[in-house]
């Protein structure tokens, strides 16, 4: 079935990966084309932690997340829609992508309770019940003015054992879905995806997509995937969802930003992922390389003057005679965790590594060597360790018909 | 030219040129320091002052492309906290292409005029009242205090090829000095310089060396009398140039001296006392309130002699900046300050200033901090122009008149303290400079982002949920 066209989304499907699941495209949004797959920095209250517009440009960043939770709260919708939304206040002129706002107020309000009308909780400053729908939030979005804007749904944790209450969250969702859609006030500039519930259960996960998939939206999502699952099950969610939706429109798969993570799921027919670690991370002073995570506030790097990462070509590890700052390991750890610089440093770094991870998945994809691109970061990652694979990776993979233990 | 033959009469003629001076006595002059390969650097002027190496907030990409911040002081306390158990790896470091290692290190871009001393602008007071011995200065490392030898300094420093090095001297911070202990330190000054100035002859002359300024002790040129005729008398030869740390320093600078440009740290708290330091003769000094300013969330606001506008309106006298902390600013689309050329004010406005502090988020600070020190480049520029039109002393009267006598107070929380620099002051230690504002919130750190500030009708009123209760 031909989708029907989005007037604020085009997917233009560039390749797809002969062995696996994986696929290269051009999304067109209404600020800028954007590659995929992509990684998307989460740039919370519409900065991404001390990062000019300008720095987070030149990491290659034409799309980044603000979270509508925060932005609710503080400028607040009055604010957003006086000063004509988040792009004209912070000054950025690519694309945003928003949550609905759900997750966070259920994963940080203890008191939140999700009803039939929406999350209810108790304000904390004087303990008024208050609630948020559907519509709320997509008003709020609708101010914000985000390109792509994500659907209230009923989150709950994967790894609940009340089987009865994930499949009430997965209907809950779809209804909500069909509220959203019916508040969305600006679906000619901005997108709405639907977001897949279903828990671990396969079979819900299923009746989920057939029921979003049908209602169109320009964009599918997948979501309520904690982190707290095994890999293994989470693996089978993306495969099964994947499989049921059309290829002319971007998946999301929500919150997963580690390398192994994403090239998995992009071989499983992923396209965008997000995740909030390679800046929460630089704070700590951890460094992403190919080899890893490096803690570069250890007291080995004091002396070390390698750069940041030696295959890298980011602002931060180029030499100046490459146009680049030149920063040592050494200067990293001269500054972590004493100057907010020494994190903003990291923070480039880090956003760009993932970026950069992308588009060389998204070449490997087009040239049809995608398998061979993740035998070789597996081996890199591991240092040829093959004992050191986790076992999850291995087993999706050979789902899709890439082996990571046979090199070619 | 070489430091190291007498018949070479003064070391620092390449480098300062003294384009206008007072036709008599004391007053503001004009000058030009120029080292090859650098900005050439008009004064009076000021120099940034770095923490680790970069200027508190903005990171060396966006000190690059986004700010024009002439020349940095970098203070070598930053960098010895292991020393001397341990070689500092800032000693261990060798650039990949033979540039200075400090330069490299720090990644300041060419063009940028590089400053090294000993101690942080301002420094943090040592806790013992004599910490100072005749071969060692007490210094402020984020271990705690350390000694720092001379011998080692001078080593030290001399191999970091800065483009100017302030030679070590016996400062006592936030104390008065009595005639005894004066005397003391004029005779280590003049030991430590002494050795250095030897140690520097008794090298094979590098092609590029770092231009040596001496350091004045906190007191009139008549109460360091020796010291003084010693500079003007041996070691005139040898220097470039005078570090003061207080400003009484210039008021009766003997003739033999002032050909040499001056370098203060001597902690101005606010614009007017940058002009009288100025009117004394300052050449290129160091201004803390810049970063005060921007931790407080104040956007520095003047402009010398006096605002263009001339708005009515206008409440007299006006303030010397603009808190950004207020809600009023929080729908206003304009930048900082009308016309402002700087990449905060070209790029983005209050609201979203605002939004940034009130949400903690560090980007906020970043900007305020490039447009800070935007307002002290034009700030200067106008001074400059002020000299060479030979208006200065009224138009110091005019802002004077114009701007409040001090920066407004701070009204919101500062960037979470990540510096060990606030924490290691002795305890019961009072700050020799207190910051030019009044603290009304002292707690600090990252705010919870939840909804801990809005009551139930505010999130209403700002459509974030309804109440149903
Ligand atoms: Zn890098
Ligand atoms: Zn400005």
């Amino acid at each position: 079935m031909a989708p029907r066209p989005s007037p604020a989304l085009t997917f233009d499907l560039a390749a797809k990966c002969p062995t696996t699941k994986a696929r290269a495209a051009t999304m067109h949004l209404p600020h800028g084309s954007v590659q995929l797959p992509m990684f998307m920095p989460v740039a919370t209250q519409a900065s991404l932690k001390g990062l000019t517009p300008k720095q987070l440009e030149e990491t290659g960043c034409k799309l980044c997340l603000n979270n509508t939770y925060h932005l609710g709260l503080k400028p607040g919708q009055k604010t957003l829609d006086a000063v004509g939304g988040a792009h004209k206040l912070q000054s950025w002129p690519y694309n945003i992508l928003t949550d609905s706002g759900g997750f966070q107020m259920v994963s940080l309000l203890k008191l939140a309770q999700v009803t039939e009308e929406g999350v209810r909780f108790l304000s904390p400053h004087d303990g008024s019940p208050m609630l948020l729908t559907p519509e709320h939030s997509i008003s709020l979005q609708n101010s914000i003015g985000s390109d792509i804007m994500m659907q209230l749904d009923d989150v709950i944790a994967t790894t609940s054992p009340d089987l009865a209450r994930i499949k009430e969250a997965m209907y809950r969702s779809i209804r909500w879905l069909d509220r959203c859609i019916a508040a969305h006030q600006k679906p000619e500039s901005q997108n709405l995806f639907c977001i897949i519930q279903g828990g671990l259960d396969l079979e819900l996960r299923k009746e989920c997509c057939k029921e979003m998939v049908a209602r169109d939206t320009p964009g599918i999502a997948i979501g309520g995937l904690s982190g707290g699952e095994a890999k293994t099950e989470f693996c089978k969610v993306v495969d099964t969802c994947t499989s049921l939706f059309p290829t002319h429109k971007p998946r999301y798969v929500m919150g997963v930003g580690y390398p192994e993570d994403i090239l998995v799921c992009v071989a499983l027919g992923a396209d965008m992922f997000d995740c909030v670690w390679p800046t929460r991370t630089a704070r700590f002073g951890n460094a992403i390389t190919d080899t890893g995570e490096h803690n570069l506030r250890h007291a080995k790097f004091a002396d070390d003057f390698g750069p940041v990462d030696e295959n890298c070509k980011c602002m931060i590890c180029r030499l100046p005679s490459e146009g680049g700052l030149g920063i040592t390991r050494a200067y990293i750890y001269h500054t972590a965790a004493k100057e907010t610089v020494g994190a903003h440093l990291l923070s480039i770094h880090n956003v760009h590594y993932l970026l950069d991870m992308m588009r060389q998945v998204r070449e490997a994809i087009i040239e049809g060597k995608y398998p061979g691109f993740l035998k070789a970061y597996y081996w890199r990652r591991y240092a040829g360790d093959k004992e050191k694979y986790p076992s999850w990776a291995v087993e999706a993979l050979r789902g899709v018909g890439v082996d990571l233990m046979i090199d070619d | 030219m070489g430091i190291e033959g007498e018949n070479h009469s003064q070391v620092s003629d390449d480098m300062f040129s003294i384009l206008k001076s007072p036709s008599a006595g004391i007053g503001p002059r004009l000058g030009r320091l120029s080292i090859p390969g650098r900005h050439t650097i008009e004064t009076p002027h000021y120099l940034g002052i770095t923490s680790r190496g970069a200027i508190p907030h903005i990171s060396q990409d966006t000190f690059a492309r986004d700010a024009h911040i002439q020349g940095v002081y970098v203070p070598l306390e930053d960098f010895i906290e292991r020393a001397p158990e341990r070689v500092p790896p800032l000693y261990l470091y060798k650039a990949p292409d033979g540039a200075s290692p400090l330069r490299r290190y720090i990644a300041l871009p060419d063009q940028s005029l590089l400053v090294l001393g000993a101690r942080r602008c301002p420094p943090v007071a040592a806790p013992a009242a004599n910490s100072n011995t005749d071969q060692t200065v007490s210094v402020s490392t984020n271990v705690g205090f350390k000694l720092l030898h001379a011998q080692d300094y001078r080593e030290a420093v001399e191999k970091l090829d800065a483009d100017i090095l302030v030679a070590l001297g016996d400062i006592q911070y936030g104390r008065t000095l009595g005639s005894k202990r004066i005397t003391k330190a004029v005779d280590r000054n003049i030991d430590w310089l002494q050795d250095h100035i030897a140690a520097r002859n008794a090298q094979p002359s590098k092609s590029t060396r770092a231009k040596l300024f001496a350091s004045l002790l906190p007191v009139s040129c008549d109460n360091q009398k020796y010291w003084v005729e010693y500079l003007a008398d041996d070691a005139v030869k040898h220097i470039s140039g005078l570090a003061l740390y207080d400003s009484c320093t210039l008021a009766d600078m003997p003739q033999q001296l002032r050909h040499l440009p001056v370098l203060g740290f001597t902690l101005p708290e606010t614009p007017h006392e940058v002009l009288r330091q100025v009117g004394l003769g300052m050449d290129v000094t160091t201004i803390p309130f810049i970063t005060y300013a921007t931790d407080a969330g104040i956007a520095l606001d003047f402009t010398f002699p006096s605002p263009e506008s001339n708005d009515s309106n206008e409440v007299s006298p006006r303030a010397l900046g603009v808190d950004m902390w207020p809600e009023v600013h929080a729908t206003d689309l304009s930048p900082f300050k009308e016309g402002c050329q700087c990449y905060a004010c070209t790029n983005h406005h209050r609201a979203f200033i605002q939004h940034l502090l009130a949400a903690k988020e560090m980007l906020g600070w970043v900007l305020i901090q490039i447009h800070n020190h935007h307002t002290m480049d034009l700030f200067f520029a106008a001074i400059r122009e002020s000299i060479r039109n030979e208006t200065f002393d009224r138009d110091v009267k005019e802002f004077a008149r114009v701007y409040e006598s001090q920066l407004p107070a701070k009204t919101g929380k500062g960037p979470r303290v990540r510096g060990y620099q606030f924490k290691s002051e002795g305890p019961g230690e009072p700050k020799k400079n207190t910051a030019p504002f009044q603290v009304r919130d002292k707690s600090s750190g990252e705010g919870n982002p939840l909804m801990n500030d809005a009551n139930a009708q505010q999130l209403e009123n700002q459509g974030f949920a309804e109440k149903t209760g």
